[in-house]
């Protein structure tokens, strides 16, 4: 374990990993993760794996189209194959407002350079047509979304940090973070100190309870979502289909089975990681009305995982006003692990540069809280 | 040669009413009560499908549910697991490739 660090990572998870990454790749030496547990122990080796650029927001837009691209180019820079497939995603529209939505999200993600159109419900039947598509309206429908593997993505990079030269402790736990006039000195583990000037909190829900530490308050808690996952059949679903209206997203992995979940309509706690049986009973009944082809694949397993949601269900990216270099990237709300590339690659320049340069994330700080929010729409 | 026990030491097997199955369109013999993997492996056949990735045999291994080994395509549904699923007169039953087919 190294005894100084130059930047020093809370949290193994995707964002954690993709942040320290991209600052090694931009020769920044001597950064260490810290992970209390195993690499993907937390919500990323709970997450489904969507990865869309159909969001509400300008801004949210042209995050995840620069993750896009960087998902396009991970297999070639951090040296994996994470199972990376550009299926598409189909957002199923049912009631006028859903439409209306659609097309105003639609015109403003094409002017933002995104390859993105409405289906038809005819449409929607002539391309997949193993959907129920009674009461469809239309679809939004874009090819360059897709989804992948999010325990290969947190392996390949933990795999490349360590190659890189870099640090990444599993089984660490922090216990504190020293501070003299407002300036971060080191981080203490159970495992030993590190001396450090940067610290970066990347805990997910657990952030809060870092900040807590020095006082920095972070608005975000962990929200426990359910995820099922039936055998495996011969591929047939190409892309990540959401249904808002149903309330599920659902996809086929690259092994063949079917991922599905659904926001629960009073959700634990993220400290409890439990599943239910209305879960499975809630998700076979709606599945099997929109994908009638699935009444008698089997469940495998189910399991849950914790969102680490924010006021407004978008990301919080930005450095304490109070405690000099202390960033926090958190509050992804269900969709951490898509955007997880490009925050890397914006937090390694806000640390290394004091300010982002390939994409703009100046919507995420915290001070919108006081500003006053627009909730960002598109989340299952 | 007849691939049950007909002659146990300590249990009594009382057959129950005889009835034809398909085996890839040929016509087998059962009888009522027994599983379709039972069934074939009187019939003395041994593989019940093919490995999906390497396509390599595989043929009855836990012979309770378990295991997957023995997951063939029954009446036009793939994955059905013929340890655990019970002859009736007249079904169609197929060695499965690959992982099955929805559509």
């Amino acid at each position: 374990m190294m005894k100084h660090a130059s930047v020093v990572v809370i949290g193994g998870g995707i964002v954690g990993s993709a942040i320290a990454f991209s600052l090694l790749k931009m020769k920044t030496k001597n950064v260490c993760v810290i992970e209390k547990s195993y690499v993907s122990s937390g919500s990323t080796g709970r997450c489904a794996g969507g990865i869309r650029q159909q969001w509400s927001s300008p801004m949210n837009v042209k995050l995840a189209m620069r993750s896009v691209k960087l998902f396009e180019e991970f297999e070639k820079d951090v040296g994996m194959n994470i199972e990376y497939y550009q299926g598409g995603y189909l957002l199923l529209a049912y009631t006028d407002s859903e439409v209306d939505d659609f097309e105003k999200n639609v015109r403003m993600q094409k002017s933002q350079g995104l390859d993105v159109e409405i289906l038809t419900s005819n449409q929607i039947k002539e391309k997949f047509p193993f959907i129920n598509v009674e009461d469809i309206k239309l679809g939004s429908w874009c090819q360059s979304d897709g989804h992948a593997n999010p325990q290969l993505a947190n392996i390949a990079y933990a795999i490349a940090i360590r190659k890189m030269g870099g640090e990444f402790l599993t089984h660490t736990t922090v216990t504190g973070i020293d501070v003299q006039n407002r300036q971060i000195i080191g981080v203490q583990t159970d495992n030993g100190y590190i001396s450090t000037k940067i610290v970066v909190d990347a805990a997910g829900f657990e952030a809060p309870k870092i900040g807590s530490m020095i006082g920095v308050d972070i608005p975000v808690h962990g929200e426990r979502h359910q995820i099922l996952v039936t055998e495996a059949v011969n591929h047939f679903l190409d892309p990540l289909v959401i249904n808002f209206n149903h309330n599920y997203y659902v996809r086929q992995t690259h092994h063949g089975s079917l991922m599905m979940g659904q926001g629960d309509a009073n959700p634990a706690s993220g400290e409890d990681l439990g599943n239910t049986i209305e879960f499975l009973e809630e998700m076979s009944e709606k599945m099997i009305k929109d994908f009638p082809l699935l009444k008698n694949i089997h469940i495998v397993r189910q399991w849950s995982g914790a969102y680490d949601m924010s006021p407004d269900a978008q990301p919080i990216i930005d450095e304490s006003k109070d405690i000099s270099r202390f960033i926090y990237a958190t509050g992804f709300s269900g969709h951490g692990f898509m955007l997880a590339p490009a925050v890397g690659e914006s937090v390694a320049e806000m640390i290394i540069h004091g300010q982002t340069v390939t994409t703009d994330v100046s919507n995420l700080k915290m001070d919108r809280f006081t500003i006053g929010i627009e909730r960002e729409h598109n989340v299952v | 040669m007849e691939g049950r026990i007909l002659d146990h030491p300590i249990l009594n097997f009382t057959r129950k009413k005889r009835v034809k199955i398909f085996f890839e369109g040929n016509e087998i013999e059962a009888y009522e009560g027994e599983t379709v993997a039972v069934a074939l492996h009187a019939a003395g056949i041994k593989v019940l499908r093919y490995t999906p990735i390497n396509g390599r045999s595989a043929g009855l291994f836990c012979a309770v549910g378990k295991c997957s080994s023995c997951l063939m395509e029954i009446d036009g549904m793939p994955n059905v697991r013929s340890c655990m699923t019970k002859v009736k007169a007249g079904m169609q039953i197929r060695r499965q490739h690959e992982k099955g087919d929805l559509v």
